[in-house]
């Protein structure tokens, strides 16, 4: 291009990072992604949110970027009971005596995170929300307490969405605050075996009691500013833009078609500044004058949590087609035509026509085309998340308001009923009350946990018309109901079926909260055999019957239409009814619902659902 | 044949059977890793820690969680330190002061231990525990290096009958060494004849407290050998075609497993160093991959932690033939 050379000054800056993101890929091994990821974070001033199972590096990784950035920094570890004290810093309280009467007043004083220029803020979703609003709030602002703060960037750890995992995970609103999304994976579970065997060496070699070796800064704080100043002048080439558009056009289309949570997580915040800035720190990085096209491959360390998966195992490919296939006019801005640049993407222009399912649609895989994967043809994923929503909804519905309960989260305040309490109480008031100067007592937390009650039994068709991709589809509609599930800590029961019921009890019991393993059990179902809908009915039935409280649900998937048994599963109705159990139906099948299925589900209360067939072979759960 | 022979024996002088758990818990002493047994209650779980404890003269701090556990209770007491500041501002014709205000921890308990015995770690709301197991995983509070050396957490089975939540498994990973131990009666006939001999003859009725019969130094002195220890090609060959074995053949992955790189490709280092030394060697064997078998208790699904000695004694076979 004609960009002038850039001069020797911006090149030793670029440097300094370069050295920055080398000295990163050299903590873990494999991680090379998150590192320049990382670097891109400080670089651009945005804040990262870095999201892997246990034990594969997070926490190290973000310590190693604070102490080689040499940027001030500090760590807060979130827990159920941090305080906002903890956030903000230690509370001042003034008092002014003023003709005869005092007057009492608290303020803040700035702590270490205010004046930190990186933040770490390790497992941030075990946080209560209490805490998390401030907190996300400041992040955004970059002002606290009235002054802004020195803060370049955030980075946040937090465990991988797991079935076990007790805590909710961040809404996707708050993760949107961080512009740089990393999700690791372990070496073994990743099936990295190679950078393991690399790892195992290094451990071997290395003294177990090594102290913590210090890792010392690779640039100075005025280097650093000096470089993000840097970067975020960059220019950003035209043709640039014009590629962000159509990248950002392919992105929105492919995500709407692929998840029922669409492209809304596409967020402007994001996608406007921050996006530009980790464009332009890309190019900085690479020493480059300019944002060029390929300098949009910095999206990619964005997208962990605002694009549905498919569409971001695809990022590359979709970056690299728009780049290898250029328009031939970029002079103009509205000419909304780029003939020949869209043929991959044409097939998504007419999903809402083209959904008309075809009859063939189960059976016929030649019609589809597969995305290439390494493994085989797996189907399209079965969108389930409307089914989840609706299912949430319904059993929120069934909870009682959390109970009080002392090991439980801080949700508001109440007055302090027992001197034990003062460890929870309000630290002025405490004080106040120490002295005898309150009057009344002293607020503490009121803590309260969500009762774990509740029950779902899912009941799977495994007859023989659902085989092939119904397997797959159904399972992962297992695995949904399973999550759902296992996040409000409710029993579980699963009964395959085909002319006969086959529960999978733990221990004995057909509910228990063994998720993972039915999870696993869930993945191996067989198709065979006819259908029955009384033997399933009567044995989760059965098996509720025990339990009490009011939370107690029945999910039954199936594609057909019950062959053996009592086809209109008089009696299973008449029993859910009386012991209160919603008796959910979704219905995978190829043509009509059974009407037995409406009727079983008006009558209990419980949620009616279908798959509707998608272009492309996927499938999407809609509500009746 | 090692140093800390003389520990082995006084712990069963004083406790019947459970061979796996002693060995387990000296090198938890040797390797400085936390170690959790799980086991239905009275199986000698909490009196083994505290023979190990005594036995080699370490700080002991004994703590029994419940489903209100706080951190405060685990490690010292919370202080509230006033001080006095000047005020800038106030409004005229008043007299000001002021005070600042900051909670702080003074350390005690579990910071101030060498060797700590958390009971029934199940009980505790899994919430509470992450501060307490951060802290274990670390070894320091703030920025302050801690003298623990090895935390031994004892939980009971995770049944529902029990009325626990299952630990987190993130937390469950801070224990290195992980064991599940049943009572004499169920599992070994002659052990639970010795132990009801051993009460029949009345030698047991007075327990008397450990003599110590190590110390501090000695531990620190086969810590510090640890890194003499050497973990050859073969060796480090050997283990991660074990690990191949458990993702590729047994499927384990990030939902149904805890087969993480800090356990199994760092820790594993240091625990096969220890077995090493525990044995009396200086360098590692293909039988101290049996250690790994106290690794997976609760990390890789049941039927994979069976197969464990299998694969172990096949993945040996094959490297020894190389």
């Amino acid at each position: 291009m004609a960009a002038p050379a850039p001069d020797r000054r911006i090149a030793d800056l670029a440097a300094a990072f370069v050295e920055l993101r080398t000295a990163l890929g050299r903590v873990l091994v494999g991680q090379d992604e998150a590192a320049t990821g990382l670097t891109l974070a400080v670089l651009a001033e945005q804040h990262a949110y870095l999201e892997g199972p246990p034990g594969c590096g997070k926490s190290e990784l973000a310590a190693a970027l604070a102490a080689l950035s040499g940027a001030r920094t500090h760590t807060l570890v979130f827990h159920r009971d941090i305080r906002e004290t903890d956030l903000l810093g230690d509370v001042l309280l003034s008092r002014h005596r003023h003709r005869g009467h005092e007057r009492l007043r608290r303020e803040l004083i700035p702590g270490p995170l205010l004046h930190a220029e990186i933040a770490l803020l390790e497992d941030l979703p075990r946080s209560p929300g209490e805490a998390l609003g401030p907190l996300l709030r400041i992040l955004a602002e970059r002002h606290a307490l009235g002054q802004p703060l020195p803060l370049e960037s955030a980075v946040a750890t937090g465990p991988l969405e797991q079935v076990e995992a007790p805590i909710d995970p961040l809404e996707p609103g708050q993760l949107d605050r961080f512009a740089i999304q990393l999700r690791l994976s372990g070496l073994l579970t990743g099936g990295l075996f190679d950078e393991a065997a690399v790892l195992l060496e290094r451990e071997a070699a290395r003294a177990p009691s090594r102290a913590a070796a210090p890792r010392s800064a690779v640039m100075s704080t005025a280097t650093r500013h000096a470089a993000q100043r840097a970067a975020a002048a960059l220019q950003v080439e035209s043709r640039t833009i014009d590629a962000y558009h159509r990248l950002l056009d392919r992105l929105r289309r492919r995500s709407a078609d692929e998840s029922a949570s669409g492209d809304r997580l596409m967020s402007d915040r994001s996608f406007s500044s921050a996006a530009l800035r980790l464009v332009r720190a890309h190019a900085f990085l690479r020493g480059a004058p300019a944002a060029a096209p390929r300098d949009l491959g910095a999206i990619r360390y964005m997208v962990a949590h605002r694009l549905p998966e498919d569409v971001q195992e695809d990022f590359d490919h979709i970056l690299e087609e728009l780049l290898g296939d250029p328009p031939n006019v970029t002079m103009t801005e509205t000419g909304a035509q780029m003939p020949g640049a869209q043929s991959q993407g044409d097939d998504s222009d007419g999903a809402a026509a083209s959904s008309t399912a075809s009859d063939s649609w189960i059976d016929d895989q030649a019609d589809v085309p597969a995305p290439p994967t390494l493994f085989g043809k797996p189907p399209p994923p079965a969108q389930v998340d409307p089914l989840l929503r609706a299912l949430v909804g319904r059993i929120e519905r069934g909870r009682i308001d959390p109970d009080t309960d002392p090991g439980g989260q801080p949700r508001g305040y109440r007055p302090l009923r027992d001197l034990d309490e003062l460890i929870d109480a309000d630290l002025i008031e405490a004080l106040l009350f120490a002295e005898g100067r309150l009057p009344g007592a002293p607020r503490t937390f009121e803590r309260k946990r969500k009762s774990a009650g509740g029950a779902v039994a899912v009941l799977r068709d495994i007859s023989a018309s659902m085989a092939g991709r119904l397997t797959v589809w159904s399972s992962q509609v297992v695995l949904g109901i399973l999550r759902v599930a296992a996040r409000r800590r409710m029993r579980v029961g699963y009964v395959e079926f085909h002319h006969r019921a086959l529960p999978h009890q733990v221990g004995g019991r057909l509910l228990h909260r063994s998720y993972s393993r039915l999870a696993e059990q869930a993945g191996q179902a067989k198709a065979v055999g006819q259908t029955n809908y009384e033997a399933p009915l009567r044995t989760a039935l059965e098996g509720l019957r025990g339990g009490s409280g009011r939370n107690r649900h029945v999910v039954l998937l199936t594609d057909g239409l019950p062959i053996i048994g009592d086809t209109t599963v008089r009696r299973e109705r008449q029993l859910a009814r009386r012991l209160g159990v919603a008796l959910h139906t979704v219905f995978l099948g190829n043509g009509d619902c059974p009407p037995v299925l409406d009727d079983i589900s008006l009558e209990t209360g419980g949620l009616r659902f279908y798959g509707r067939p998608l272009a492309g072979g996927g499938l999407r759960l809609e509500e009746r | 044949m090692s140093d800390l022979t003389p520990l082995r024996d006084l712990l069963d002088h004083h406790v019947v059977g459970h061979d796996e758990v002693k060995t387990a818990l000296l090198l938890a002493l040797i390797t400085r890793e936390h170690i959790y047994v799980e086991g239905p209650p009275g199986t000698a779980k909490t009196r083994l820690a505290e023979v190990a404890a005594k036995g080699s003269e370490l700080d002991f701090f004994f703590y029994q969680l419940h489903r209100d556990t706080r951190l405060a209770e685990l490690v010292g007491d919370i202080v509230l330190e006033r001080r006095k500041v000047k005020t800038d501002g106030a409004a005229p014709g008043t007299t000001g002061e002021a005070e600042r205000i900051h909670q702080r921890i003074e350390p005690g308990g579990l910071l101030t231990a060498e060797v700590a015995v958390l009971d029934d770690i199940s009980r505790a709301p899994g919430e509470a525990l992450n501060v307490l197991l951060r802290i274990l995983n670390e070894r320091r509070f703030g920025a302050e290096p801690i003298p623990l050396m090895a935390a031994i957490a004892t939980g009971n089975p995770m049944d529902d009958e029990y009325y626990n939540e299952p630990l987190d498994p993130a937390n469950l990973d801070r224990f290195a060494l992980q064991l599940r131990v049943s009572g004499l009666i169920q599992s070994g006939l002659d052990d639970a004849k010795t132990l009801i001999d051993r009460f029949a003859s009345g030698s047991v009725v007075e327990q008397p407290d450990p003599e110590p019969v190590t110390d501090r130094a000695t531990l620190d002195a086969l810590n510090r050998r640890m890194v003499e220890v050497e973990v050859g090609a073969a060796v480090r060959a050997a283990l991660l075609d074990v690990l191949r074995t458990l993702v590729l053949e047994f499927e384990c992955n990030e939902t149904n497993s805890l087969l993480t790189d800090r356990t199994f490709l760092v820790k594993a280092i240091k625990i096969l160093r220890g077995a090493a030394l525990l044995a009396g060697r200086d360098a590692v064997d293909l039988q101290d991959l049996n250690a790994l078998s106290w690794m997976t208790t609760f990390r890789v699904p049941p039927e994979a932690h069976e197969a464990l000695p299998r694969i172990i004694g096949r993945v040996s076979r094959q490297v020894r033939a190389v």
